[in-house]
């Protein structure tokens, strides 16, 4: 697998904030895989996704020293939809062309774009609607779209479940995991432990801006520091087993604790 | 005890297309609701009904004493605190502690008692440090804490929040949780369009189901809870600590960790496994 994002000792301020966001971060995404990263809020995820963006510093400003290197375009979900409407669509169609009409493709690869990433993120029936009469959630997954139009490379994602109910949010993973298996480099921000185990082959931990862990999800998951009070916390599945008193590593899953009880 | 709020035959249609179909409930002070369904299902219309941002096309929404249909949106926040999905835009003071206490001031709070339910709303939410920063400098989710604890020094008689955790850390979900709690022990009312099951689980004790604009089910979260792989048709979908239930078939079907935890520990002494 090749690295289709590499950060070297990356650190970063935000313009006119004393406290760097990210000190000292390095990281190799590669292609083919989905790699979570958790933390807190404010602990550096979403700055270290505008970074891997190219968003910061060149949009936001502020000041980055160490290095980052691209190979592929990259695209990011933020986690506040409405803010990510293009604001000149009324139509979902339109809404999800808005980005490839921008990168300036000829008609005809719009519109197999937009029809591919309408069908995958499952908003095909919204085609018609405007995106303002749109609830959260909805709307949530038709920027997702708009953001596969533009076939991404490296593909950022910040809460991309946050606003999505619990069977739209199963679908949305099933959807990374097989962006990955299709060879795209996925970066996930995202406080649902839970899910991780069935879809992070790598976790990055992130704890005041620096990297305090990083491995195979197998790996980190299983940390006894991620169940501290002010931590990210583990599986529900790892805690109870934890709580009950039995035998390390923990499961991760509930499949995996039928497999151990067995 | 009078219902804090009282919706009798609510019926919403956005131009042709109906939003909520014939919907009746009521909420006693203190209550404590969770509402949940799928995206679309006409939650968050509901949620402006309450408020007062719309008003219904048929039947009649009652907030204490108070017809919506007779009352402007500001009137009805005296009695009703609200944060909306969209609440990390919905801040708009210079400080967190300027937005926090704009609500209190303006329904006419004295300002020694504003400043009190200031600092205790920024104190439960663990805002403390950040009282003095710009909102829009912090990232979007404490926005979100920042517009709640604006509702929660409000004092309202009734809360309406749509989706309080999402984006949250654990942290931060915990303090959430014992807010309300402590605010619901005060006689508030809660409504809380969530799908975060295990919040709700440990916070809230009354589950209503909102499938096509229909009231579907009003029944104890509890109850809902253990429907298991039955809630997948609401658009839910079971806690992993109800389906390890479920999957190892414990005796009572626990939910909460620590009776999941210790009917676990029996488990695995029958089964000596280490």
């Amino acid at each position: 697998m090749t690295a289709r994002l590499t950060l070297h000792a990356v650190t970063y301020h935000y313009p006119a904030s004393p406290a760097p966001a990210l000190t000292n971060v390095s990281l190799e995404v590669p292609s083919g895989a989905v790699t979570a990263l958790i933390g807190n809020v404010g602990a550096g995820a979403s700055t270290l996704l505008l970074v891997a963006g190219d968003l910061a510093p060149r949009v936001m400003g502020g000041e980055l020293t160490g290095s980052v290197e691209r190979a592929g375009r990259a695209a990011l979900l933020l986690p506040t939809p409405w803010t990510q409407v293009s604001g000149m669509a009324f139509t979902v169609h339109d809404e999800v062309a808005f980005g490839p009409a921008n990168l300036g493709w000829p008609r005809e690869r719009i519109s197999a774009s937009v029809e591919r990433a309408l069908t995958r993120v499952d908003v095909a029936h919204l085609r018609d609607r405007d995106p303002a009469t749109l609830s959260g959630g909805e709307l949530q997954r038709v920027i997702f779209a708009g953001i596969l139009a533009m076939e991404p490379e490296v593909l950022l994602l910040d809460e991309p479940t946050a606003e999505l109910d619990p069977l739209a949010a199963r679908r949305v993973w099933e959807l990374i995991r097989s962006l990955a298996a299709g060879g795209m480099a996925v970066i996930v921000a995202t406080n649902d432990i839970d899910a991780l185990p069935d879809v992070a082959d790598r976790v990055v931990w992130l704890e005041s801006g620096t990297i305090r862990a990083q491995g195979p999800a197998a790996q980190v998951l299983v940390d006894r520091g991620l169940a501290a009070d002010d931590a990210p916390g583990s599986t529900a599945v790892a805690a109870v087993w934890r709580a009950a008193g039995l035998g390390e590593p923990p499961p991760l899953t509930v499949s995996q604790a039928v497999e151990r009880l067995r | 005890m009078s219902a804090v709020l009282d919706l009798r035959a609510v019926t919403f249609a956005y131009g042709g297309r109906t939003a909520l179909d014939d919907v009746s409930l009521a909420l006693r002070p203190g209550e404590r609701v969770a509402l949940v369904g799928h995206n679309g299902a006409g939650k968050s219309t509901l949620m402006r009904l309450i408020t007062g941002l719309l008003k219904p096309s048929a039947g009649s929404v009652l907030v204490g004493d108070w017809d919506t249909r007779e009352r402007r949106p500001e009137e009805l926040a005296t009695r009703v605190g609200s944060v909306f999905q969209h609440a990390d835009q919905q801040l708009f003071a210079r400080t967190v502690r300027e937005d926090v206490a704009f609500g209190p001031r303006a329904i006419g709070v004295a300002a020694g008692e504003v400043a009190a339910r200031v600092a205790r709303a920024l104190g439960a939410l663990g805002l403390d440090a950040v009282s003095e920063e710009h909102p829009y400098d912090l990232p979007p989710p404490w926005r979100k804490l920042a517009a709640f604890a604006g509702a929660l020094a409000l004092e309202p008689t009734l809360l309406v929040l749509d989706e309080p955790t999402a984006g949250l850390d654990r942290l931060a979900r915990r303090r959430v949780a014992a807010a309300l709690t402590e605010r619901a022990a005060q006689g508030t009312a809660l409504l809380v369009i969530t799908h975060d099951l295990d919040f709700a689980a440990a916070t809230l004790d009354r589950g209503l189901v909102l499938d096509h604009g229909r009231l579907v089910r009003d029944a104890a979260l509890a109850e809902l809870l253990a429907l298991g792989e039955g809630l997948e048709t609401l658009g839910l979908a079971a806690p992993p600590l109800s389906r390890l239930s479920t999957a190892l078939a414990l005796p009572g079907h626990p939910i909460r960790a620590q009776e999941v935890a210790s009917a676990l520990a029996s488990v695995a002494a029958r089964n000596r496994v280490s």
